[in-house]
């Protein structure tokens, strides 16, 4: 198995504040990676620097597939192999379920508008909601919108797809048939890295789990170290307070 | 059918006399070094208060505003160098004349027009609604102007004279030969015999008109009259001209009193006048249209350089929209059309009046596209971003079309002003709906033409503030599209 993304001394500071601080990692490809933690702790900035949403310190270093992350224009190269999935769904409300996902491929692959449309139905019904082709967004539950999404960031074909808390706004009975759909994709090969407050999910889906805290990785394991096994102090109380509720 | 009692506006609490007058009319009516007011006719009016034992009261009015003034009450009498014609008989009174008067034409002392012939083509300007502007397009056909423009008065005209923008100057013949005297540049190089005959200007039946006579009367027979024009032309009038001889108070061969609705109305005059209000009409909706259409394009351009570029073209483009938010249009517009050709630029009227409106709308309506933009969640450029959307198309496909939609009811509010705008370019000379307007009311002398062109304003941008106002509640009860 290959590294696809490699962060190095990787840092993020607003200001004075730092978020995120001299993370070191390696995801290889076809690898489910969960980012746990409390809130605060650097997780979705740490994410969100590996597709330069956010722009990191100039003394780190990201690579996807070789290819390094920052401005210019290999970063358009970057967003095609990097899709993600916001906790806020962010669909684009003026344009129908359909053409949410067929714009990505048409804009940025120069996907013909008959394959973008063909793939988009494809993927729409692969998480369910193929008959919802012709809404919009606001037609749609949250848990229905955020699928969406994930057909969006599918139709670009990643490498990997970055998920940001995607059931954080959900309401608790629509959290399941969202994490059902991530939990089918964890077996086709796709590279996933999710940060999430679903302790159980994680658990069930992830083959590393990342636990941090105060921007710092505090430790990384299989499900069963990490859970059953923490040799962290700082570990065991996070998972004791959430897991105790 | 309505009868007010106009005659109440026009009562004055102190009985004064209000007079009307176009300041700045050489030599009949102007103001001195010191401000004050005097002329030939500022003289005559003072001796006809003098005589009634009352004040009198003047009123600077443009000239062709001066019939609706006296058809409103808001003047008692009005001065300006009017000739009597016939059209006007039917709608004001006039006192018999006391000057003989023709027309002339006026060119730059070393341009190439000698004569009327020479201005074939060319811009020729006049005095809106005046006896000049009867007259030249009376006789339009005959010497084929290439257009005649109209001004708001002497000064602008000669000021566009002087610059080259006309060719030549056709108006009353004493004021030029007034004005050019201590004028080398110019030169009065015809006379065209009009047998034009200059009076004071009354309401219909107003009572005064008989005492004013009768002070007229008297001032001819004492010589006085005569010792006026001694005193501005510098010698004494013709044996049989107006100004000695004792006339009768004209009469119209019309009907002799209008009501409200005749006066204000006017069917004869409607019939007479709509096809140069359509004309009107046309360029105001092609100035307006256009303005709009270019003002939209740069004040997109305008926005996304204020939002999205270096801080020098940031500071730019703010400075510019903090400048032409302060600056009145109507200021701008007079700087653009009579100071820019010093510096060697020169717009038609047109062009003068579509530059300053697109820029002075753009600067709003960069403003408006602004806070559209700025509205929209920021997780929608992450998303566009994600996508590998370029920054052109994660604005084009992603964030104006939400954006536009949020300030659609400002936008087309800021529309409805750049139309009512279009309105300030009769200041230069530009033949749009209320010029077109002023200049048909001042030649029928009757108000009819502008109360049309109100009404035809009003059909035209109702329907749009409606359609406004019925958005904007929709978006308050957060209903979509």
């Amino acid at each position: 198995m290959s590294v696809l993304i490699n962060l190095k001394n990787v840092s993020k500071h607003y200001g004075n504040f730092c978020a995120v601080k001299r993370i070191n990692l390696n995801i290889v490809e076809g690898e489910v990676l969960c980012i746990i933690g409390p809130s605060g702790s650097g997780k979705s900035t740490l994410i969100r620097c590996i597709n330069y949403l956010e722009e990191y310190d100039g003394k780190g270093k990201i690579t996807v597939n070789g290819i390094t992350v920052k401005k210019g224009n290999n970063l358009k190269n970057i967003r095609k192999e990097v899709a993600m999935v916001f906790q806020n769904f962010n669909l684009f409300p003026h344009l129908n379920i359909l053409k949410n996902v067929m714009l990505g491929p048409i804009r940025s692959l120069k996907v013909s508008q008959s394959n973008a449309k063909k793939r988009a139905y494809d993927l729409l019904g692969k998480v369910g909601i193929k008959d919802q082709a012709d809404k919009f967004p606001f037609q749609l539950s949250g848990g229905q919108q955020q699928r969406v999404a994930i057909a969006r960031a599918l139709a670009m074909k990643p490498k990997v797809i970055l998920f940001d808390e995607p059931t954080s706004s959900l309401d608790p009975e629509m959290v399941s048939e969202v994490l059902d759909v991530i939990k089918d994709l964890a077996g086709t090969g796709v590279t996933m890295v999710i940060v999430t407050h679903e302790m159980s999910f994680a658990r069930q889906v992830a083959d590393k789990i990342i636990f941090m805290d105060e921007g710092v990785i505090v430790e990384e394991g299989s499900p069963d170290q990490i859970f059953d096994d923490s040799k962290k102090e700082r570990t065991r109380i996070f998972l004791k307070s959430v897991l105790k509720a | 059918m309505l009868l007010l009692p106009m005659d109440l506006y026009s009562k004055d609490i102190n009985n004064n006399i209000i007079v009307g007058a176009n300041i700045g009319n050489v030599p009949w009516e102007f103001q001195d070094s010191d401000g004050s007011y005097i002329g030939f006719e500022i003289d005559l009016v003072n001796k006809v208060g003098e005589q009634l034992k009352r004040k009198i009261k003047i009123i600077n009015i443009p000239f062709n505003g001066l019939f609706a003034a006296v058809q409103s009450g808001r003047v008692d009498l009005a001065i300006s160098s009017i000739n009597i014609t016939e059209k006007r008989l039917e709608s004001v009174s006039f006192t018999q004349p006391y000057y003989d008067s023709d027309q002339s034409l006026t060119v730059l002392n070393n341009s190439k027009i000698k004569n009327l012939y020479d201005l074939k083509g060319m811009i020729v300007a006049v005095d809106t609604g005046s006896t000049g502007d009867i007259w030249a397009t009376e006789n339009n056909e005959k010497y084929e102007f290439g257009e005649i423009r109209r001004y708001e008065g002497l000064v602008p005209a000669m000021l566009d004279l002087v610059i080259g923008r006309v060719a030549g100057y056709i108006s009353d013949i004493p004021a030029l030969l007034y004005y050019t005297k201590d004028k080398p540049n110019l030169e009065v190089v015809e006379r065209m015999p009009t047998g034009g005959l200059y009076s004071m200007m009354l309401r219909k039946n107003n009572s005064l008109l008989f005492e004013v006579n009768d002070v007229l009367i008297e001032m001819k027979r004492s010589g006085e009259l005569n010792e006026l024009h001694k005193k501005w032309f510098g010698k004494f009038a013709a044996k049989n001209s107006s100004t000695i001889k004792i006339l009768d108070i004209p009469k119209s061969s019309g009907k002799l009193n209008l009501n409200l609705t005749e006066t204000f109305l006017n069917k004869r005059v409607f019939l007479e006048t709509y096809p140069m209000l359509i004309n009107g009409f046309y360029i105001t909706i092609q100035l307006g249209l256009l303005s709009i259409l270019l003002g939209l394009i740069w004040g997109l351009l305008l926005s996304l350089i204020r939002l999205y570029s270096n801080a020098f073209l940031r500071f730019l483009v703010k400075t510019y929209i903090n400048v032409f938010r302060s600056i009145p249009l109507l200021v701008f517009l007079i700087i653009v059309f009579y100071a820019f050709p010093f510096v060697g630029i020169r717009f038609s009227p047109f062009n003068a009046a579509l530059f300053s409106l697109v820029i002075v709308s753009g600067a709003y309506f960069a403003e408006i596209f602004r806070s559209g933009i700025e509205a929209i969640p920021k997780g929608q450029f992450e998303a566009a971003k994600a996508l590998g959307l370029s920054p052109y198309h994660t604005m084009v496909d992603i964030i104006l079309p939400q954006a536009i939609k949020i300030v659609i009811p400002p936008l087309t509010n800021n529309c409805i002003n750049v139309l009512k705008d279009t309105a300030l370019a009769s200041i230069v000379a530009l033949p749009d709906l209320l010029k077109q307007a002023t200049q048909a009311q001042a030649i029928a002398a009757n108000p009819t033409p502008l109360i049309v062109s109100a009404f035809i304003y009003l059909i035209f941008l109702l329907p749009m503030i409606l359609w406004v106002s019925r958005i904007e509640k929709r978006y308050r009860s957060g209903k979509q599209l």
